[in-house]
């Protein structure tokens, strides 16, 4: 009886609390109106949102979307000589078929995906490492931050200072690489181990300049991950490489997936250092656009190649989203 | 009896009452220091050509581009970057050069600030209508646009148009493109750990629209919009592709004089001083930020939103911040 009675109190307790948890999650109406009006922005809250939006969302839409647009433009346009410009607003796709049938283009673009696609490959594995060995294996958040910075430093200087510091003193014809390679007898000046002005060069030296780009976004998701899953699957019995594959990799996918963007764009659409380490003897996309561009004022097929250029990068974009979904990982 | 049985049995040395000890088996780490030494590597390899640069600009003035290294040690190429006097350099070329890239530095880190702060505010609630999500892919688009393109598309526009392109009138634009995303991130990882009830709280205490923003929302957040401002001086500092197209002698950046100083194929010790200069210019560049987030983490104490691990993005825990003082005045 007493036992039936106390479970009975036990009961009220928690019909009671419960609808005291009801009263408390409940708002004060013209509080949530409130609230509502605030998230979906309405009554003054749009126009508010609006005015803020303006200012970046117009600069972007004349120096950024006008521009691009009007390359779209331009290759559809037909090429004059003696024209103003040297191209007349007549539509035509000449410049499409021409730079279809042009192997030198294909060439080009293949090889600019193909080291593309290397330095995305050199800098996941280079950088992972690096990521991995700050985010998870350097103890305090003060040591992790000043090495961090002091492996980030490079991004802020000029990728074109450290293009000549690349092609020159380090892997030159008589560059320190050579030397040492000489000096230990390894390889020599005429046969380098590094051929200066040559893709593999080129190629190198953006790894070098990009992969902190790879390095930054992984850093970033794999200091989320939580060490305590990593402990608990390795007291469940994980080896190294399961705990890695099952519980480190679907965590880190989101920064791969942007790190592997960003190197792949950054590298396809590359003009500077192309032009600078692989002198005239390398040649990518942009060298290409330039050629036409600015050596022989072909604005309307250097525009087709451009198109053409951003079209490989959308595609090659959306691929490696395909290994997460971004927008909800993130 | 008792107390002789307790002597003796405590007197007998039982076996398993013996305390053995053995050394605890730390176990050494050694992936931490395999990826040690593979990190200060790594270093080396980001940092070998750089410093190779400087190395060889401390070369007298029979100096090559490439080693060995052609003593005496010497100044010279550094001092020809000064002096105009000296015949056959480029000291005029370059400190025109090195002031109009600070002068366009400056409005680009102002510009980028500004855009970028303004853009985050609109965005700063979840993103979830549909205009959002294209709002957020425009700005992701800046980021992925390749610059040589957009300076190119910039171009025809303009030429088109009749009006004239300048770096003030384009180039600087196609940096700040560029530098809106990197801002626009900075400014999403500072909301991100903001917490919004001090704004209402500061309502509630009576301060109007303006005021809130004023004298609670721009204080916490200013950090962000330094970072933002750096991200947007260092971007247009060091830039190359997108301003190469606007070239014009009286208004070249130092990466334009430097370019073109390698590709006529003037390249002597003095353009390694220069380089030198310039990323010694950058990494100050940081190391100012650093102090200026120090300074202000002091000043905030340890319950401030914005530390900088916070704005890194790898703090350990949100310390949300109690009302600031100031509101109740």
């Amino acid at each position: 009886m007493s036992s039936s009675s106390g479970g009975e109190r036990q009961q009220l307790d928690i019909e009671e609390l419960e609808r005291a948890e009801e009263v408390i999650e409940q708002k004060p109406p013209k509080a949530e109106a409130a609230l509502a009006r605030q998230e979906q922005g309405e009554k003054g809250g749009g126009w508010l949102t609006a005015a803020w939006a303006a200012p970046g969302l117009l600069f972007l839409a004349f120096y950024l979307i006008v521009p691009l647009v009007f390359i779209v433009l331009v290759s559809f346009w037909t090429y004059q000589t003696g024209a103003k410009f040297g191209f007349v607003t007549d539509w035509t796709f000449e410049n499409y078929s021409q730079v279809f049938q042009d192997r030198v283009y294909w060439d080009n673009m293949w090889s600019s995906f193909y080291r593309s696609l290397i330095a995305v490959f050199a800098s996941l594995l280079f950088g992972f490492p690096i990521a991995y060995f700050l985010a998870l294996k350097v103890n305090t958040l003060r040591n992790q931050i000043a090495l961090f910075i002091i492996a980030l430093a490079p991004f802020w200087t000029s990728s074109l200072t450290r293009s000549i510091a690349w092609t020159f003193p380090l892997t030159g014809r008589e560059g320190a690489i050579n030397k040492l390679g000489d000096m230990l007898g390894l390889w020599s000046p005429d046969d380098p181990l590094i051929e200066p002005l040559s893709a593999t060069s080129v190629t190198i030296a953006m790894v070098q300049l990009y992969i902190l780009f790879m390095v930054t976004p992984l850093f970033f998701t794999l200091s989320q991950v939580d060490r305590t899953a990593i402990e608990a699957a390795r007291d469940l019995g994980g080896n190294w490489w399961r705990t890695f594959r099952e519980v480190i990799l679907p965590q880190v996918m989101p920064g791969v997936v942007i790190g592997s963007i960003f190197v792949f764009v950054l590298t396809m659409g590359e003009y500077g250092t192309v032009r600078l380490v692989g002198g005239n003897a390398v040649t990518s996309v942009g060298t290409i656009v330039n050629s036409q561009v600015e050596l022989a004022v072909q604005y309307p097929q250097g525009a087709a190649s451009a198109v053409l250029l951003v079209g490989a990068l959308i595609v090659g974009v959306f691929v490696i989203t395909r290994f997460s979904n971004l927008r909800e990982d993130l | 009896m008792i107390q002789a049985l307790v002597t003796a049995a405590t007197a007998e040395a039982r076996p398993q009452d013996a305390i053995v000890r053995r050394p605890i088996k730390q176990k050494r780490d050694w992936a931490k220091w395999g990826l040690a030494i593979y990190f200060v590597l790594f270093l080396v390899f980001l940092y070998a050509p750089m410093i190779l640069m400087g190395i060889l600009s401390f070369q007298g003035p029979y100096g090559q581009l490439t080693f060995p290294f052609k003593g005496p040690m010497g100044l010279d190429w550094w001092r020809a970057l000064i002096d105009e006097n000296l015949p056959t350099y480029h000291a005029a070329d370059i400190r025109i050069a090195a002031k109009n890239s600070l002068y366009l530095s400056l409005a680009a880190g102002a510009m980028v600030a500004f855009l970028s702060f303004t853009l985050s505010m609109a965005f700063r609630r979840r993103w979830r209508l549909r205009s959002d999500v294209a709002g957020f892919y425009l700005i992701m688009l800046a980021l992925m646009t390749p610059g040589y393109l957009l300076a190119v598309g910039t171009q025809l526009f303009w030429a088109k148009l009749g009006w004239d392109t300048s770096i003030w009138k384009t180039a600087l634009e196609a940096a700040v493109v560029w530098g809106i995303p990197f801002g626009f991130l900075v400014m999403i990882a500072v909301w991100n750990r903001y917490e919004k009830g001090v704004e209402e709280a500061a309502r509630d205490l009576g301060a109007d629209k303006k005021r809130t923003f004023r004298e609670v929302t721009l204080p916490l957040v200013w950090t962000g919009i330094f970072g933002a401002f750096l991200f947007g001086f260092t971007l247009a500092w060091n830039d190359y592709d997108r301003t190469i197209l606007f070239q014009n002698a009286a208004t070249d950046t130092l990466p334009l004089t430097i370019g073109g100083f390698t590709f006529t194929g003037a390249i002597r010790p003095d353009l390694y001083a220069l380089g030198t200069a310039t990323t010694l210019f950058s990494l100050f560049v940081i190391a100012l930020l650093l102090v200026v987030a120090g300074i202000r983490m002091r000043f905030a104490g340890r319950g401030a939103v914005h530390r900088v691990e916070e704005e890194l993005g790898v703090a350990e825990e949100l310390h949300v911040s109690e009302t600031p003082e100031r509101e109740a005045t």
